[in-house]
């Protein structure tokens, strides 16, 4: 969009040539600036940008995503790249270096988004004066050529008196919520009107891009200062931690999943209560669509599945661990259920598996759980591996293992979103915004009333844009003032 | 109920072939008949050239009414199917294609009382018959709510401004399609290019904001029901897609060298976008598939 270059050879003779670099052309840090102004607020500029992020958008549906916060876990990420190969084939490497398999995350999106809201800011910065002028400051004196060139035009000359005719094309405007404002020439034989309707109305267009900028900011500042766990699983009749600096703790009384006859579910509800340092703070039963907010943290139901209630006595006859253990992962081969008890004091990690739901394990029977206990932090050295019975406790370790019995888990989304609150508003603004500029359109017109030798000359004139509407109302408008013009004799 | 609105629905779908099929007589007769006076040199029959046959039966105006007539068959089947469910019609992909087509019809009626200009029909009504077809395909069964659509509120809601949204843009696609077999120099019957273009922009200044709503509202649901207001499902993401494109559409217009043919195509990419976002969910799975086409 820029036309004035500013950039120009500089003379020779200025300056001493080092090489054959200075004999170009020089720029200056005010045209950089300059040209990066009129680059950031070109329409076209915009308008490529939105289309790059539509493109990205749509590779973003067509290729598999990785799973959000899968890249955190090196080990699981390569597993999940390995399990598209089948589909991919040499392409995964490929895929997955330009970073498209994780599209909204990588440089592009971001960049691209980052170039937008520059394009959006600048344009609203570019725009907003001039929007402010022409609600607050209209022109309001068009001269007599305006009205021959307009593209809705009216002229009429009548018997009224100039005054006269001014208040009738006024209130030919006000019967139409019409603003006005009359300006009389010096002479007083020359007077303009100025008429506008929904003059607040293209500030939307500034309103709905700026609020894109509050939902960003929105998610920038839920990435950086909430959590999301949406992992939780919590045993029916254990407590568990929330951690991430909540305080909270919570337990689950009781999980029921629900059918229907046809044998697809009907409802999950997990009875949960809420402690903080060991003090009830809240209980609610939670659904899919009904979720438990204590404070600025949320509760949601998520998933659900068994859990296996163990109890570990040390050779002193003292409870280490009591509690549920959800059976939360799925081996490799989908066969199996894993859990683990982490035992700090005696430095063990123990895996609970159990037989799959729907499959039989000549292994685990119903009614057993198979115990792998590991010492901690050394990975691989196994201890032991030990099938248990319900009500059956085995030693092993030097730890008498208990599987109390069978129950389930509910797994939870906790999460705080400080961001939220400017992502809704942010929304309400963009609904706003865009339901201003288009349903109340800005309404320009001009008229010019003038005293002639044979009459009052009355000249209406409007610009319009793509509005079908106002060119309905224009003629409707002027039919009222010609009405009005030729004077009580003609009605 | 349920038989109500099953008859209801069949009524509607043949409302709709007949009115196509009146839509289309017309269209071809008036063409013939301009053709005609076009070579017998009488009269100057330039202009644009109405769907609107001058014989002893008026079938654009039949047509117009079967319109009517099948808009409110659907309501019908979509009122009957909501007391017989118990919520909104939009649960499944069987109600949510009768209610695309419904959007679509009352679109285009819309539309067409504003500017009278029939030959819209001849894309738009193709675009509802097809969605009825395709619903025809699928089992009208009722299932049972699955958890996370149990929020009657949000589902009424959301889609019901989603079907708002597509039914202009399809009209918007219409208009765009009509746009550019026109051509340069207005040959073939058809309306101005002007008048098309700005078809086209009215469908797409309604439509935005309702499909910019559907997003948002979408978004409360989201965070209810799943835990975040966006998580870059592929029904979400399509839908964003949807969003930006007829969101460049409107920057288009402004935009030197943008104008006329371009946007015109961006509309017809707008509409593509927009089918995709609706059947997206069936090929992509992801957290919308509710479409009750995978389980038996």
């Amino acid at each position: 969009m820029t036309q004035t270059a500013r950039t120009q050879a500089i003379p020779r003779t200025d300056r001493e040539l080092i090489d054959e670099f200075d004999e170009g052309l020089a720029v200056s840090p005010a045209d950089i600036g300059e040209r990066l102004w009129h680059f950031f607020i070109s329409m076209r500029t915009g308008l490529v940008l939105i289309l790059a992020l539509a493109v990205l958008g749509l590779i973003g549906t067509l290729l598999v995503q990785a799973p959000s916060g899968l890249q955190a876990n090196p080990q699981a990420y390569a597993t999940w790249l390995e399990s598209l190969r089948p589909k991919y084939g040499g392409w995964t490497g490929i895929l997955n270096t330009l970073g498209l398999l994780s599209i909204f995350g990588s440089v592009w999106f971001k960049g691209i988004m980052v170039l937008l809201m520059t394009s959006v800011l600048a344009c609203s910065a570019n725009r907003a004066p001039h929007l402010w002028k022409l609600a607050v400051h209209p022109r309001t004196n068009m001269s007599e050529s305006f009205f021959g060139h307009a593209p809705l035009s009216m002229s009429a000359v009548g018997s009224l008196e100039p005054l006269a005719a001014v208040a009738s094309v006024q209130s030919a405007f006000r019967s139409r919520h019409f603003r006005t404002i009359v300006n009389e020439d010096a002479g007083g034989d020359t007077i303009h009107l100025y008429a506008d309707r929904f003059r607040w109305g293209p500030f939307g267009t500034v309103i709905a891009h700026l609020s894109l900028g509050l939902i960003l900011i929105g998610a920038l500042v839920g990435s950086s200062f909430g959590f999301r766990n949406t992992g939780l699983a919590v045993s029916v009749g254990s407590r568990v931690d929330v951690g991430n600096g909540t305080g909270l703790s919570v337990e689950a009384r009781n999980f029921t999943d629900s059918y229907y006859t046809n044998g697809s579910p009907s409802d999950y509800a997990s009875d949960l209560v809420l402690y903080r340092d060991g003090k009830q703070v809240d209980a609610a039963t939670i659904r899919v669509n009904q979720p438990l907010r204590a404070g600025d943290v949320t509760f949601y139901q998520s998933f659900y599945g068994a859990a296996a209630a163990m109890k570990v006595v040390d050779g002193t006859g003292r409870v280490v661990f009591d509690q549920g253990v959800p059976l939360e992962w799925g081996s490799d081969d989908g066969k199996h259920r894993v859990g683990q008890i982490l035992l700090a004091d005696a430095g063990l990690t123990v895996y609970v598996v159990g037989a799959a739901s729907g499959e039989v394990d000549p292994q685990i029977r119903p009614g057993q759980m198979q115990l792998e206990v590991y010492r901690s932090g050394s990975e691989g050295t196994r201890i032991a591996t030990q099938i248990v019975t319900q009500g059956q406790p085995m030693k092993i370790a030097g730890l008498e293992f208990t599987f109390v019995r069978e129950r389930q888990f509910t797994g939870l989304i906790v999460a705080r979103d400080p961001g939220a609150i400017f992502v809704w508003l942010g929304a309400i603004l963009l609904v706003g915004g865009i339901a201003l500029v288009f349903f109340f359109p800005n309404r320009r017109a001009w008229a010019l009333i003038r005293r002639g030798s044979d009459g009052t000359a009355v000249h209406v004139g409007a610009i319009v844009r793509h509005d079908v509407g106002f060119e309905a109302d224009f003629k409707c408008l002027t039919d009222d003032i010609k009405r009005a013009l030729a004077g009580p004799s003609a009605a | 109920m349920f038989k109500m609105s099953e008859y209801s629905f069949i009524a509607g779908v043949l409302s709709v072939a007949l009115a196509l099929g009146c839509y289309v007589i017309a269209f071809v007769a008036a063409r013939v008949m301009h053709q005609r006076t076009a070579l017998a040199g009488a009269g100057a029959g330039g202009g644009t050239v109405a769907v609107d046959g001058r014989g002893g039966v008026n079938l654009g105006a039949y047509g117009t009414l079967l319109v009517y007539l099948g808009l409110t068959f659907l309501t019908a089947s979509l009122i009957f199917r909501t007391v017989a469910t118990g919520h909104g019609p939009f649960a499944n992909m069987y109600e949510f294609s009768i209610a695309f087509a419904w959007g679509t019809l009352a679109m285009y009626a819309y539309f067409e009382r504003r500017y009278h200009q029939r030959v819209l029909g001849l894309i738009a009504l193709p675009v509802a018959l097809a969605m009825l077809l395709y619903a025809m395909t699928i089992p009208a069964t009722i299932d049972p709510l699955v958890p996370a659509l149990q929020n009657n509120l949000l589902l009424s809601v959301h889609v019901a401004v989603a079907i708002v949204a597509y039914g202009t843009f399809s009209v918007a696609f219409a208009a765009a399609i009509l746009y550019l077999v026109q051509g340069e120099n207005g040959r073939r019957g058809l309306p101005s290019r002007e008048l098309l273009d700005e078809i086209s922009y009215k469908a797409v200044v309604v439509g935005f904001p309702f499909l910019t709503l559907t997003i948002v509202l979408g978004a409360v649901w989201a965070e209810v029901a799943w835990g975040t207001y966006w998580s870059w499902d592929p029904k979400e993401t399509a839908s964003l897609v949807t969003w930006l494109i007829y969101g460049s559409y409107l920057h288009a217009r402004v935009v030197r060298g943008w104008r006329g043919e371009r946007a015109a195509w961006l509309l017809l990419l707008g509409f593509a976008a927009t089918l995709f976002t609706y059947f997206g969910n069936l090929f992509f799975g992801g957290l919308h598939s509710y479409s009750g086409l995978n389980n038996q």
